[in-house]
């Protein structure tokens, strides 16, 4: 319970005074009008006694009587209508608000500091008009009018007369059955008869004349003279004296209809008014004065829409309360008491002083002596009541019965004189003056009997009564009785169901119960009070009960929270929107930021909801925004009300301010960091055959691997296109700037190029969001095309012809989903653009919500209206850059970077190239060789060129070499045509190699040029504004199985230099999917016949094992091996070895051939004569149709094959720098097993697809590097390296691969013996047979070579002795030779056999060094093959 | 059977709480957080003394009385928007003051609330419809003792947060064990 003004000790006694009515004659009334008052206010200021009073009690015994009042009141014949009470408790609780700059208590309880207002004005205006309004009840009578004053004017004709028929009347009022309300205390009340004389018109003479009158006719106790009026209300306005009335009557006006009884309109709609005492005296029904009547009904009267008063619906209340301001406004100007002058005032003091002194308190004297007569005698008691009550209470007590055993007995009454009611009245009037043993006892008294009655509402009053007069009791004798209270409680409300009653109980018990610091005690009074019926009682209660816990010794913060939303609630249906708003921002405190998300969403709810009615708009904006923007767990349902709520608060916020900056909307969510920006056109979708190049697009996620492999791309084609070097200020070109990219410089984009802003919005809700006229927020700088920027001019929005916007006219976010936007600018000037944010409607979907929990606002609950119900706000965009982290004074604090994706510098045109493929293939076989068209389209205005294609993968395509032009340009024409050039042989040449010879350097490959940066052969190497080009472009399966992406880079430049973007480019990757076909492996071998044809050594055998690996059943039905060729700079195929008769090599799945051929050197002054990369091309044809190697594209993707394979082994080669001359020789030997053989398979598969047949064609190539080591076509998968253990020591300098292996040094040299295949030999004849023998010797490197021969026999293996025949070498069995490089020297031997058989000649081993070196590495040739010799006997 | 099941960290947000008739879940959201002030009187009654030895049980936290005689819970329950509820709501200003037996039998709303705080303040509330007479305290003290153990199995889970929300499926589980389906 929050702090009061008033202590108990005061409140009570003046909630209980003794009421003496009033009743004024029309011309006294008249008098007091005067001053605006009617008589009974007049007197109100004064009421209260400034002296002490004495009084005897029954006993003779003084009593003294502190801070008396008295309550004068006019007669009023109608009891109070309940509706009426409380639309005037409304009025009081409503009119009285916190004051604006009250300085709230801070109470801090565990991690709580909460603000709150101390005290309640409201309700303690609220219980005292409460407390004054009760209505007279028949079971207690403190509120019976003890007296009447008689008023008569001095000014009426007859005033003596006037008095009589005043007294009648009062007498007919008392007595008369009509009139049941106005309660009389005992039936002969006291008259006072008072004679108002206005002393600036009336005749004082005259007046004291009728004074004596009176004196004479009813005693000098029972009349007075008043004079007031000592000046007329003129002459107010020079003296100020103070108004004592304002205090009172700012209320009085609304609530004491007294004042306002004698109006018209009352009268008039009153329909039980014509009995009113004022028309009985025969007065006029008009108005006769100048009172200024602000009421057109009465105040306390039922309307017929009022009836509703207490429900929820808002204008009613919004009615009452500008009338009630209307009111008060009207009575501000009023100046209350205008005639009365100081003395004026004094003398209505002095004539309250002398009507208690010598009228009031000697008649309650005399009552309560009479009351007490009448007590003892009925009892029957010698001794004093005061000394038997007391003997009856310290006695054996009466037990009591519980409220439960009574029965319904409320029923009772008891008349008005009944002997039980006495005793009542004289503790009630011991009461009002104060004498509170005395009551004390006689209400004890009472309830005795009551109780004994069964009269359960007499009980309840007495024991009521009882326990506020021994609480009140002097000294406190006794405790106070809470259970009297209780049971009275339980009583009123439970049996006589008088909530009124109770709650009057209510309040002073819990009153009291504060004063002793039981709060919990007074909580649950409080609590227990409230019910249905009353919501503004039970609003208040509860608002009370939840002070209490906040005053607990430990502060119960939670109850308190959770009370005060209760009393907000209530006070809402009440229609106290204010109060409740108070309520629930005070509970607020509380709840707030602990994590009790449901209970906080519905407070804020609340809060804006009732801000809102009461048009504190702001307010109830924030607290929508928070359900909104906090994760809420509510049900959709509930989100979808908050959300329609709050855009129709939204909207109404708006229309107050419509040319005011655009709200923030809090909805949806923007993860801002999330934004992406693409500058250039969308992509084309692919139209037919075509198929544009991927480009950058906002549907690619971001890859880092990517990303950096065309920026390596990038870097590459630059570095190339300025010889090798990088520029220092080479940026790579961002298309597509996100998260990820380096934001840190401002983007450059083209003018006339859209810009793409793809912003990422997620719903938060449960319901979807529409967000309609989605558009991007930007500011813009308009640079000078002359180059002067002396006016920068700042451009927001609205200048079309600057800055177009693209308008997405619907949005829609679904329940929690997470979606982006993409957004348009399209930039027509140059200049620099800024990025804000975004604009939009906010706006809920139509029908999406059909139970609605809380009768909505009106307007918003009908589904016609949630489509019109989208509020205009913008949301901006900012995106904090990355957390810098290079110097120290960055690491030790948190410093941010620039992000500047948002503010591109719009630049002048540039060319823009768009790449089409056509025919371009998804899927291939390895190898295949597929033919499809580029089509290159500058699409801007101006002429591109320096166009360039990097690639890392440059052996998948090629757009030929300078023979291209050969070949048809048109892809139409090219339908059916063999993607080779080829010449129709006829078959006699079948086996011969055709020769044709090309330079790498027409293929692009030339020394020191980058082979993955090609240029495209652009006809003027410059494409014009919309002019558009098709290139064919060649393209073979790569060599391995499956998906392969790679990666083409187009790079172009203006032919006009800008300063800003130096290039541009245009990406695109290709995905091809290839499978298995064939795999080629080769090897190359001496030939062991030294000469040819021509005479020559160094002749070659090549065999290729072709193995088909196509796994698909259905789809490749065979290969044909339709050609292989060769290609080197010093060989070339001579012929195919092994002439089969089906001359075209058919492979059927799984099958394999083998293709054997004669390689010979080419003629060496054809080397000599062409340059050094020149190649000869043989071509062995197996078909009758000749593909021409060393034209596009076989050669192209040859070369390029080529290449690649060349990368490999240059990168070994750095790897041993010393040693320089055993690397030499190393070299050296090397050299002479080394061939450049390159061996190009070309094929055709026979595929079928769809029931049609297809020809597929191919080429593999075969690198021969290395004489009888065997090369592949693929390249050969490695094994994974075994995982090493982890070495701890240093590994020792070994000197590996200083010497040769054996293998390679048997290379050196080369023999071959020349002998006859048989030989006959007449034995008989001759014992020795003789055999000549030629050994040839050929030296295969390039150095001179020592060689020693040696024949005699080594073999000691005892097989070699059993062998029976063995021969041997007549002659020189050593010799020691030199060989110059390449020299063939031969040795003419003799064998000499002596038996006939077949016997191996094989045995000469052979000894190597080189000449010129030192070390000799000496090591026996090649283990000589088995030369036969068959000796036959003639 | 339980109806309300509250975990509160020590400083008094809630860390879980689940609640059957789901519709009503403000309601006891406002009554667990009203509890608190209950189980803070209780601890700080104990003293600090007894810490040790001190019963983590609490017992009885809300009266029930104020329930069961005066159900005016279901006064305010309107208030919240629930549509069950304020259907509910429209049959109570006809039946005048709440007091009738017969609005017990139609709702059978006595709810009590008991209180269990943990050594380390985490204070675990518990709504039970005590129109169920059947539920003795021992009943409800095993039932917290459930609790706490499975609470403690989530707090020994190492990808577990300290005063985070609890997303167990097994505290979960066990939660809805020890209620029942009030319709």
């Amino acid at each position: 319970m929050a702090q009061c003004v008033q202590s108990v000790q005061e409140l009570i006694p003046d909630s209980f005074v003794p009421c003496v009515a009033a009743l004024c004659s029309d011309e006294a009334e008249r008098l007091t009008r005067l001053n605006h008052l009617s008589f009974a206010e007049l007197l109100k200021p004064f009421s209260r006694l400034t002296s002490e009073v004495h009084m005897r009690d029954p006993n003779n015994q003084l009593h003294v009587i502190k801070n008396l009042k008295i309550a004068v009141s006019n007669i009023i014949t109608q009891p109070p209508q309940p509706g009426a009470i409380r639309k005037l408790l409304n009025d009081v609780v409503s009119g009285s608000q916190p004051a604006e700059g009250l300085v709230a208590n801070v109470i801090t309880a565990g991690d709580y500091d909460l603000n709150i207002s101390a005290t309640t004005p409201w309700f303690e205006s609220y219980r005292e008009t409460f407390l004054q309004s009760m209505p007279a009840s028949d079971h207690e009578f403190l509120n019976h009018y003890l007296a009447c004053m008689l008023v008569t004017s001095s000014s009426e004709a007859e005033p003596m007369e006037q008095f009589s028929k005043l007294s009648q009347e009062q007498h007919r009022i008392q007595h008369n059955n009509d009139y049941s309300y106005p309660k009389w205390f005992i039936p002969n009340t006291l008259k006072y008869y008072v004679l108002l004389h206005d002393v600036s018109a009336g005749d004082e003479q005259r007046a004291e004349s009728i004074y004596e009158e009176m004196k004479q006719k009813y005693g000098t106790q029972g009349c007075y003279l008043l004079k007031i009026n000592s000046r007329t209300p003129n002459r107010a306005s020079d003296e100020q004296i103070p108004d004592p009335w304002s205090q009172y009557l700012q209320k009085n006006s609304i609530q004491n209809q007294e004042s306002y009884e004698d109006g018209p309109c009352t009268i008039t709609s009153n329909k039980n008014s014509d009995s009113n005492l004022l028309s009985l005296d025969g007065l006029d029904n008009e108005v006769k004065d100048g009172l200024p009547n602000n009421f057109r009904t009465h105040p306390l009267q039922l309307d017929p829409s009022g009836d509703s008063s207490n429900s929820i619906d808002g204008p009613d209340h919004v009615k009452s309360a500008s009338s009630l301001h209307e009111t008060k406004k009207a009575n501000a100007g009023i100046i209350h008491g205008a005639c009365l002058t100081l003395t004026d005032h004094d003398r209505i003091r002095q004539f309250i002083q002398e009507f208690t002194f010598r009228g009031l308190l000697p008649h309650i004297e005399k009552t309560i002596r009479q009351l007490n007569d009448q007590l003892i005698s009925r009892k029957g008691l010698s001794r004093s009541l005061f000394s038997a009550t007391k003997k009856w209470f310290s006695g054996s007590k009466v037990p009591e019965k519980s409220i439960n055993e009574l029965k319904n007995t409320s029923g009772l009454l008891y008349p008005p004189e009944a002997p039980e009611l006495q005793i009542r009245k004289m503790a009630d009037l011991c009461f009002l003056v104060q004498h509170y043993d005395l009551a004390y006892s006689c209400y004890h008294t009472a309830k005795k009997d009551f109780l004994n009655d069964q009269a359960m509402l007499y009980a309840a009053g007495a024991l009521e009564m009882a326990a506020v007069s021994a609480f009140l009791q002097p000294g406190a004798p006794r405790p106070y009785p809470a259970h009297y209270m209780d049971t009275a409680i339980q009583t009123y409300r439970d049996i006589c169901k008088n909530m009124v009653l109770a709650e009057r109980c209510v309040l002073l018990s819990a009153e009291i119960l504060k004063s002793q610091s039981k709060y919990s005690e007074a909580a649950a009074l409080l609590i227990r009070l409230t019910s249905e019926d009353s919501d503004l009682r039970s609003a208040l209660l509860l608002e009370q009960a939840a002070h209490c816990f906040i005053n607990m010794k430990s502060p119960m913060v939670r109850k308190y929270a959770f009370h005060m939303i209760l009393a907000g609630h209530r006070f809402s249906k009440a229609g106290q929107k204010k109060h409740a708003l108070r309520c629930y921002c005070q509970a607020m405190q509380v709840y707030k930021g602990k994590g009790w998300s449901l209970a906080e969403d519905h407070i804020n709810f609340t809060i804006g909801r009732q801000s809102y009615t009461l048009r504190q708009l702001d307010n109830a904006v924030s607290a929508f925004r928070h359900i909104l923007i906090n994760e809420s767990k509510q049900s959709a349902a509930q989100q979808g009300a908050f959300l329609r709520e709050y855009l129709y608060v939204y909207k109404n916020v708006s229309q107050l301010s419509p040319d005011g900056p655009l709200p923030q909307l809090p909805l949806p969510y923007i993860n801002s960091s999330a934004t992406r920006v693409f500058f250039g056109h969308d992509r084309r979708p692919a139209d037919g055959e075509k198929q544009a190049a991927t480009h950058i697009s906002l549907d690619q996620e971001y890859d880092s691997e990517s990303s950096q492999q065309w920026r390596e791309l990038e870097e590459h084609v630059v570095a190339v296109v300025n010889r090798g070097v990088l520029p220092s200020n080479f940026h790579p070109t961002e298309y597509c700037l996100n998260s990820y990219s380096d934001n840190s410089r401002f983007p450059l984009t083209v003018v006339e190029e859209p810009i793409t802003v793809e912003v990422a919005f997620r719903n938060p809700l449960k319901v979807p969001l529409l967000l309609t006229d989605l558009s991007l927020l930007w500011k813009f700088q308009p640079k000078d095309v002359s180059g002067k920027e002396n006016e920068v001019k700042e451009l927001v929005k609205g200048e079309p012809e600057m800055i177009g916007t693209e308008v997405v006219s619907e949005f829609l976010i679904n329940s929690e989903e997470s979606k982006v936007a993409r957004l348009k600018l399209f930039p027509h000037h140059i200049g620099e653009l800024h990025i804000l944010g975004v604009v939009y409607n906010l706006g809920t979907i139509q029908g999406s919500m059909t139970v609605d929990g809380i009768g909505a606002l009106p307007g918003c609950h009908t589904g016609k209206h949630s489509l019109s119900m989208s509020v205009r706000g913008r949301q901006d965009l900012e995106i904090q850059g990355p957390r810098l982290n290079n110097t120290k004074e960055e690491k030790t604090s948190i410093k941010y970077g620039p992000d500047r994706r948002l503010d591109p510098i719009i630049t002048e045109e540039m060319p823009l190239l768009e790449v089409f493929f056509i025919h371009f293939p998804t899927g291939l076989l390895c190898g295949e060789i597929r033919k499809a068209y580029v089509e290159f389209v500058n699409v801007s205005k101006c002429p591109l060129t320096g166009l360039k294609v990097v690639s890392k993968r440059p052996e998948f395509f090629t757009f030929g070499g300078n023979t291209a032009v050969l070949t048809p340009l048109s892809p139409s024409a090219s339908e059916n045509c063999s993607a080779y050039k080829t010449v129709v042989t006829d078959s006699t040449s079948v086996c011969t190699a055709l020769i044709s010879s090309a330079s790498s350097v027409d293929f692009g490959i030339g020394i020191g040029s980058q082979p993955e940066v090609i240029p495209v052969p652009l006809p003027d190497t410059v494409l014009l504004p919309g002019a558009s080009v098709q290139l064919p472009m060649w393209l073979r399966g790569p060599d391995e199985e499956g998906v392969h992406e790679i990666n083409f880079l187009f790079y172009y430049e203006s032919v006009k230099k800008q300063p800003k973007i130096r290039h541009r480019i245009l990406r695109h990757t290709a995905v091809i999917c290839t499978s298995r076909s064939l795999n080629v492996r080769a090897t190359v071998c001496r030939s062991n016949s030294l000469e040819d044809e021509e005479g020559r050594g160094g002749n070659m055998l090549v065999f290729v094992d072709v193995e088909n690996t196509n796994t698909s059943e259905a789809g490749v039905k065979e290969f044909h091996i339709v050609q292989v060729s060769s290609s080197s700079k010093h060989w070339k195929l001579q012929k195919s070895v092994n002439l089969s008769e089906n001359k075209d090599a058919k492979l059927a799945n799984r099958e394999k051939g083998k293709f054997c051929f004669k390689a010979i050197r080419c003629k060496e002054e054809e080397v000599a004569t062409q340059s050094s990369e020149k190649y000869t091309f043989a071509d062995i044809i197996f078909g009758n149709e000749q593909i021409v190697s060393s034209a596009s594209p076989c050669a192209d993707f040859f070369y390029r094959s080529l290449s690649s394979e060349l990368k490999k082994p240059q990168a070994q080669s750095s790897l041993h720098t010393e040693k320089q001359s055993i690397e030499d020789t190393m070299r050296l030997i090397q050299k002479c097993n080394e061939v450049d053989l390159n061996i190009v398979v070309l094929w055709k598969a026979y595929v079928v697809e769809d029931s049609k047949q297809l020809i597929l064609e191919g080429q593999h190539h075969v690198v021969l590097r290395t004489i009888g080591k065997e090369a592949f076509s693929y390249p050969q998968k490695q094994e994974p390296p075994e995982m090493e253990l982890l070495k701890f020591f240093r590994p020792e300098n070994t000197t590996v691969s200083s010497r040769p292996s054996v293998e390679q040094l048997s290379n050196l040299i080369r023999t071959s013996l020349h002998y006859p295949e048989s030989f006959s030999h007449p034995f008989h004849q001759k014992s020795l047979c003789l055999v000549p023998v030629t050994l040839l010797l050929s030296n295969c490197s390039k150095a001179d070579v020592d060689v020693i021969v040696d024949l005699r026999h080594k073999t000691t293996s005892p097989e070699a002795l059993e062998i029976h025949g063995s021969f041997t070498w007549l002659g020189q069995t050593q010799y020691k030779l030199h060989l110059k490089s390449q020299e063939l020297h031969s040795l003419q031997l003799k064998a000499c056999f002596v038996h006939t058989g077949v016997y191996n000649l094989g045995t000469p081993r052979v000894f190597a060094k080189l000449s010129d070196q030192v070390t000799v590495f000496e090591t026996s040739q090649q283990s000589s093959m088995p030369a036969l010799i068959i000796i036959n006997n003639v | 059977m339980a109806v309300c099941v509250a975990v509160i960290a020590k400083e008094n947000y809630p860390l879980y709480i689940r609640s059957v008739p789901t519709e009503n879940e403000l309601k006891f959201h406002y009554m667990v957080h009203t509890s608190l002030d209950v189980v803070d009187e209780k601890i700080s009654a104990m003293g600090k003394a007894l810490v040790d030895q001190r019963e983590l049980y609490l017992g009885l936290l809300y009266p029930t009385e104020d329930y069961k005689v005066y159900p005016h819970t279901w006064q305010w329950l309107r208030v919240w928007g629930f549509p069950a509820v304020a259907g509910l709501c429209t049959v109570m200003p006809c039946l005048g003051l709440s007091q009738s037996p017969r609005i017990k039998s139609v709702f059978p709303n006595q709810l009590c609330s008991y209180g269990y705080v943990t050594n380390s303040k985490v204070k675990f509330v518990m709504v039970v419809d005590s129109s169920n007479t059947a539920l003795r305290d021992n009943e409800i003290r095993s039932m917290f003792r459930k609790l706490h153990n499975s609470y403690t199995d989530v707090m020994c889970n190492p990808f577990y947060n300290p005063g985070d929300r609890i997303q167990s499926r097994a505290f979960d589980g066990m939660v809805t064990s020890m209620m029942i389906q009030v319709c």
